[in-house]
């Protein structure tokens, strides 16, 4: 038995001994053998705060009775859930919190699953003592009761079912860092209700909807929809980023009717951003393809699937033996499943026969001959998101991370929060992090290296570096441009002793890490940052899972994994013609931009294009879109018309990835399963099925069955190996020259809107809730110098396009950088950007 | 009897530095920082055995004590001048009356607990003992009594005086802590207690104004000095406010163990002429009530819990037979009511249906049963909440129905007061 000593603790509570880890409550441990004590205000990621008193239980020696909640285990302990004194002062709880409480459950979308209907049911009587008129307050504003307030976008607030448990205040607080949503007044006067002035419109609004016990918090996209009790669940993972968070989705025969929180300690702790909760609904849009489309005479038209299925074949086997495979390319978006991809990669590779293939279609890849090796090295680096709890200092580099990786950036606040971690920003612009960041530092647009290359600098002059010998150092410190600490902070625009203070602060911590995103994925310079965040890691002694560049969408990993790139390690390579039994065509595979160069070389003729929409999103819009034009066919397949199969010659109707069961691997490596929640409606087909019966007709069939698919894919995926960081392996950089932009003076970013992730979320009614329409998001003070407000119209302009935006004006930025999302559908942004890097703009505002 | 708090209440230039000084002030201070180590402090304070004025007793030697020595955390020192239970007004007077007496306490305080950073809360309502105690910390600043290196002996202090924003709860303790965090003033669960995890999650001490008031006479007088006033566990002198029907209400310091008779008769003249005593609240509004016969009992924190009461922060309210016991509860009870933070079930939800329940008789409109599902009521608050604060609204309310049933009753049953009141009742 375990003694006081160790890290266990032995107690007894309703007769029955258990030994738990010292520090678990009393209300944990008794769950831990299956006793149940009702709770309202615990929830078990947050602090427990002891307030709804449901939880009360007896220890013996104690006079009172204790909130189990909040009560650690002791040595000997003896606990009684079921004393009379226990039993009646539930009774007590529960009687005080229906006082007031409407009881409306008939039409209270909670009904069926409200902690307040289930454990009165258990514990309550069905009496009620309370002689009043139920308390409802009139809002002194709207002059209504409490019912049905609108706080947010999607959050309806009914003050009335309130138990008071501080939950979503809590949730906000603690966990999200957000002040958005608050208690206000006193006593039982007590509301919850939005910061004066402001909505509940964080990224994480849902979870408060989620964790309210009761129905006082609803959303839009559940209310009046369904009863609980008629729908079935499917457990799935958001497809909208590349963090993996576990979902349930909620169906019946017809529809989906929400996504919620499927709780994975390792990922995501059981907190949802609100893409990965309301991103489901394009799946229900009625503006889904529902028809394969064929060009006939310039002008597309709906088409039998055997009559499109025919035409790709004959055109894909015409141009492959008449032109030869090198002329067919693939492109797949980020986020078609594990499974997809690689059947994909097999039809292309074994099928036409060529090693043109690529998912990596959001940014501009460099000329041939970059080095590639240290980026490649830290995007593929064996992360774990739940270590980062275990970081005494962090980087977070080249991200607007919250945006970007919703999960990974809760687990940095985690990490702030709880174990005291060090987090440094730097960014072109502010992120939301300044208020757990001991330092934000902005650097000038573009100048990610040289922020890096300043770094090292100052870790050589300081000799702060591990693992490296002098000599080495001074060698390394050589042959970095710029040359000197003084000149690279001197061009990223900060100054000298925070640069040195944050290499200090990095090279005295004991386990920091090191996280990149999209800012160095986008820009032109990328290998070359890689190079530098490359050597950083090796100077500081970081280990080789610490530092990485997070992959950007759900599959982007998985796709590396299974091999849709044109270049292949031996071992891959050899690893897929002994599943596929078929060798890999030695072609040179060209990657995406190289595609698009050589359709405007005419080296290629034809493009197969799965679940993307490049004419939009590739951050060359008068490039991508000449090549587009040109192609001799293109086919499509995707859930919604685009601007890409707009051009397309033939296009298929998609199914979403709730229609199909699949798997994503995230960022992590870490290959998560989604199941089918609906089948696709009447003329919509599965990418395994569009890619099969292609191939059928074709008349050169894949062999095996989706199960055996699926047993390749996770071979694939779990046996992958990589090249591990060389911890004394050093790159030269040598950062490109800035392009000039004489005449164009602001330095446009281009992204997803906060609310928004590639072209599908503008389906998706909830998520208009919270953006409706582009927009140029700009400083104050740029917004003075162009004299324009909040809303006012200008004309956004550079040397390859312009576009009429209202303005928004953000505190966040400063001086001369604009921002402006590429999620909607009406404004082309990528007509402004060109691909050697030109991302610079004009703005003028546009008189009425 | 001795005036030691309020040896300088009457003169009106107390309140300054040089008229504080002139009268001994600021001598305990440099005895302490010349000739005592922080532990010494401790240790005299716990000798003299004084114990806390704000309302529980609890020994101050032994609560700064219990600050961890060696955690490297911050530690804080705050002095509690939230006043807002009914009949107390004690600390009002003496923040008005002697300013620096509390400063040099609070120093001396935050020196035995090795803070660096003191806070004074204020009511929000105070805003003449605000601006007493911001002028008396200004002048202290500039003598050199605060700041860093504090008279030459290497130790820093700041004091801060901060103003709340007008709540009872914002007395106690921990929600006195979140709110000076920035928080809503809400109180918090024990354990953690504040000397572990108080202010910012930091070793703190929270002691009442009187308390500390009481620190610099103990050094400057010595322990046998404070003993000599008081009793052998309430030990020292203690203001009392009184109120209610009395003929001379105010604040009356006496040594601890005065008999309430005393206080009531002798220095408060009794009741109005024509008047009989009916009841006595103790300690504070949420102290239950003592009869007439009681009135011998000695004020000190063992001889009134022996008399089924509490000395609480030692606020006498006097009640005649003029009042209305009913209307008494309900005042009580509308009071806490409002006053509840919120947090937890029992209080936010309980005192507001003792308050429908009470006001109903009030009004007339009690009905048979009111009176048990009271108490039922009361007995799912007490000690089922977060802090005091519901036991405070129980305990006054329980004992007026248990000593005065028959008013209820005749309140139910008549739809009118069995006690005609002559007073005005606001
Ligand atoms: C509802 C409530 C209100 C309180 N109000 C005060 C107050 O106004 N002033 C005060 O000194 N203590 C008040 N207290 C007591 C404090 O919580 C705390 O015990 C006291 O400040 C400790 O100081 P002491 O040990 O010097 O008495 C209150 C307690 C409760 C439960
Ligand atoms: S709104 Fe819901 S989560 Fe928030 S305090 Fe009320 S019951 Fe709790
Ligand atoms: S669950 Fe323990 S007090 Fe609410």
């Amino acid at each position: 038995m375990a003694e006081n000593g160790g890290n266990t603790v032995t107690l007894t509570i309703d007769g029955r001994q258990v030994t738990v880890p010292k520090g678990t409550t009393v209300l944990e441990a008794a769950q831990s053998i299956g006793i149940d004590i009702p709770t309202f205000c615990w929830h078990p990621k947050l602090d427990s705060i002891g307030a709804c008193r449901m939880c009360l239980v007896d220890i013996e020696k104690m006079p009172k009775p204790a909130v189990s909640c909040a009560t650690e285990v002791a040595q000997g302990m003896v606990v009684s859930t079921t004393s009379d004194r226990i039993v009646a002062a539930r009774k007590g709880v529960l009687e005080f919190l229906l006082l007031n409480h409407p009881l409306d459950c008939p039409t209270c979308d909670k009904g069926g699953e409200c902690d307040l209907q289930d454990i009165t049911f258990k514990y309550g009587t069905d009496k009620s003592r309370f002689a009043f008129p139920k308390l409802r307050i009139i809002d002194e504003h709207t002059k209504t009761t409490f019912d049905d307030k609108r706080i947010g976008p999607e959050i309806i607030r009914n003050m009335n079912r309130c138990v008071t448990c501080f939950k979503c205040v809590r949730f906000n607080k603690e966990i999200a860092g957000e002040y958005d949503l608050g208690a206000y007044q006193r006593a039982n006067h007590t509301v919850i209700d939005a910061a004066p002035g402001e909505q509940v419109d964080n990224i994480y609004s849902g979870n408060v909807v989620e964790i309210c016990p009761v129905g006082a918090l609803t959303n839009t996209d559940w209310r009046y929809k369904v009863r609980v009790w008629l729908t079935k669940q499917a457990d799935s993972i958001s497809p909208h980023d590349a963090d993996g968070q576990n979902i349930k989705l909620w169906y019946d025969h017809r529809r989906i009717f929400r996504a919620t929180s499927r709780r994975n300690d390792a990922v995501d702790e059981g907190w949802i951003c609100d893409l990965a909760r309301y991103g489901y609904q394009f799946i229900d849009s009625p503006d889904r393809l529902m028809s394969p489309l064929i060009k006939r005479q310039g002008r597309q038209v709906a088409a039998t699937w055997a009559e499109a299925l025919e035409l790709v074949a004959r055109r894909f086997r015409d141009i492959r033996d008449k032109k030869g495979s090198v002329c067919i390319a693939g492109l797949s978006g980020g986020n078609q499943s594990a499974e997809t991809m690689a059947l994909f990669n097999r039809f292309f590779r074994t099928v036409l026969r060529s090693n043109s293939v690529d998912y990596r279609l959001d940014y501009i890849d460099l000329k041939d001959g970059e080095i590639t090796e240290a980026y490649n090295c830290l995007y593929t680096a064996p992360f774990q998101i739940a270590e980062l709890e275990q970081a005494d200092a962090a980087l977070v580099f080249a991200s607007n991370f919250i945006k970007e990786h919703p999960i990974v950036n809760l687990r940095l606040r985690k990490a702030v929060r709880k174990s005291k971690a060090r987090l440094f920003t730097a960014n072109p612009v502010e992120t939301k992090s300044a208020d757990i960041s001991v330092d934000e530092l902005i650097y000038r647009p573009d100048t990610e290296t040289a922020f890096v290359v300043a770094l090292l600098h100052a870790l050589i002059d300081q000799r702060l570096y591990k693992n490296c010998p002098d000599g080495r150092a001074m060698e390394l410190q050589s042959r970095l441009s710029p040359s000197s600490l003084t000149e690279a902070a001197g061009i990223c625009g900060i100054e000298v002793e925070r640069i040195s203070s944050l290499a200090r602060q990095l090279a005295s911590a004991q386990n920091p890490f090191i996280l990149a995103g999209d800012y160095l994925t986008a820009s032109t310079q990328r290998y070359q940052i890689g190079n530098a965040l490359y050597n950083l890691a090796n100077l500081l002694g970081v280990p080789d899972g610490k530092a990485i560049i997070l992959a950007s969408h759900a599959d982007s990993i998985g796709a590396e994994r299974v091999g849709l790139r044109p270049a292949l390690s031996a071992d891959l390579a050899g690893r897929l013609a002994e599943a596929w039994k078929e060798p890999i065509p030695d072609s040179t595979g060209l990657n995406t931009s190289q595609i698009f160069r050589a359709i405007l070389d005419e080296e290629i003729d034809a493009v197969m294009i799965l679940g993307a929409n490049p004419a939009m999103r590739y951050p060359d819009g008068p490039f991508v879109n000449a090549a587009l034009d040109k192609l001799d066919f293109l086919v499509v397949a995707d859930l919604f018309e685009t601007a890409t199969t707009a051009k397309a010659d033939v296009v298929f109707p998609l199914a979403g990835w709730a229609e199909q069961d699949g798997s994503f691997v995230n960022l992590e490596g870490r290959q998560q399963r989604f199941q089918r929640a609906l089948p696709p409606k009447a003329e919509i087909k599965t990418g395994l099925e569009i890619i099969r019966e292609i191939a059928e007709t074709m008349g050169e069939p894949l062999a095996g069955d989706d199960a055996a698919l699926r047993n390749e894919t996770e071979r694939l995926v779990s046996s992958w190996v990589r090249r591990p960081r060389v911890m004394d392996k050093f790159y030269d950089v040598k950062p490109a020259p800035p392009v000039g932009h004489e005449g164009y003076p602001y330095r446009l970013l281009v992204g997803n809107d906060l609310h928004h992730v590639g072209y599908l979320t503008e389906h998706c009614p909830s998520l208009i809730r919270f953006t409706r329409e582009p927009y140029v998001e700009l400083s104050p003070s740029l917004a003075a110098r162009l004299g324009v407000d909040e809303a006012a119209l200008v004309r956004v302009e550079s040397t390859t396009g312009r576009l009429v935006l209202p303005v928004r004006i953000s505190e966040q930025f400063d001086g001369d950088v604009v921002f402006i999302p590429n999620n909607f559908a009406a404004v082309e942004v990528n007509t402004l950007v060109s691909r050697d890097g030109g991302g610079w703009v004009k703005i003028e505002r546009l008189d009425e | 009897m001795e005036k030691v708090l309020f040896a300088h209440v009457d003169n009106p230039q107390q309140h300054r530095i040089e008229t504080y000084l002139a009268a001994g002030g600021y001598q305990a201070l440099p005895k302490i920082l010349r000739e005592y180590k922080p532990d010494d402090v401790i240790d005299l304070i716990k000798k003299s055995g004084l114990r806390g004025r704000g309302g529980a007793g609890f020994p101050a030697g032994m609560k700064w004590s219990f600050v961890p020595k060696t955690s490297p955390k911050p530690k804080y020192l705050c002095c509690n001048a939230d006043e807002s239970e009914p009949g107390t007004c004690k600390d009002r007077v003496l923040m008005e009356s002697d300013p620096h007496l509390v400063v040099e306490g609070i120093i001396i305080a935050a020196y035995a607990i090795q803070a660096h950073q003191a806070f004074i809360y204020i009511r929000g309502e105070f805003v003449f003992p605000a601006a007493r105690m911001e002028q008396a910390v200004e002048e202290a600043y500039a003598r050199g009594y605060l700041g860093k290196n504090i008279l030459g002996s290497g130790y820093d202090l700041d004091l801060v005086v901060h103003t709340g924003g007008g709540a009872y709860i914002c007395g106690e303790e921990t929600a006195l802590l979140s709110s000076l965090e920035g928080d809503r003033g809400l109180s918090r669960i024990r354990p953690p207690f504040p000397a572990i995890e108080g202010l910012y999650g930091c070793p703190t001490v929270v002691n009442n104004v009187e308390t500390l008031a009481n620190v610099p006479l103990i050094v400057n007088r010595g322990v046998d000095w404070f003993r000599s006033h008081g009793t052998e566990k309430s030990p020292g002198t203690k203001i009392f406010s009184l109120s209610g029907n009395i003929k001379r209400p105010g604040n009356y310091e006496v040594d601890l163990g005065t008999p309430l008779s005393y206080i009531i008769n002798e220095l408060g003249g009794g009741v109005p002429d024509g008047r009989t005593l009916k009841a006595i609240i103790p300690g504070g509004s949420s102290t239950p009530l003592l009869l007439p016969h009681q009135i011998d009992t000695p004020l000190d924190f063992e001889s009134v819990a022996q008399a089924g009461s509490m000395l609480g922060s030692g606020a006498i309210i006097v009640i005649d037979d003029g009042a209305c016991m009913v209307w008494t509860a309900m005042k009580l009870i509308n009071f806490y009511q409002h006053e509840s933070c919120g947090k937890c079930t029992p209080c936010r939800e309980g005192t507001a249906w003792l308050k429908q329940l009470i006001n109903r008789i009030e009004d007339g409109n009690g009905r048979p049963g009111d009176i048990d599902l009271i108490l039922d009521i009361c007995g799912n608050i007490m000690g089922r909440t977060i802090c005091p604060l519901g036991d405070a609204a129980v305990m006054p309310t329980e004992s007026i129905i248990k000593l005065f049933r028959n008013e209820f009753e005749y309140h139910i049953e008549h739809k009118t007061c069995l006690v005609k009141t002559s007073y005005p009742l606001a």
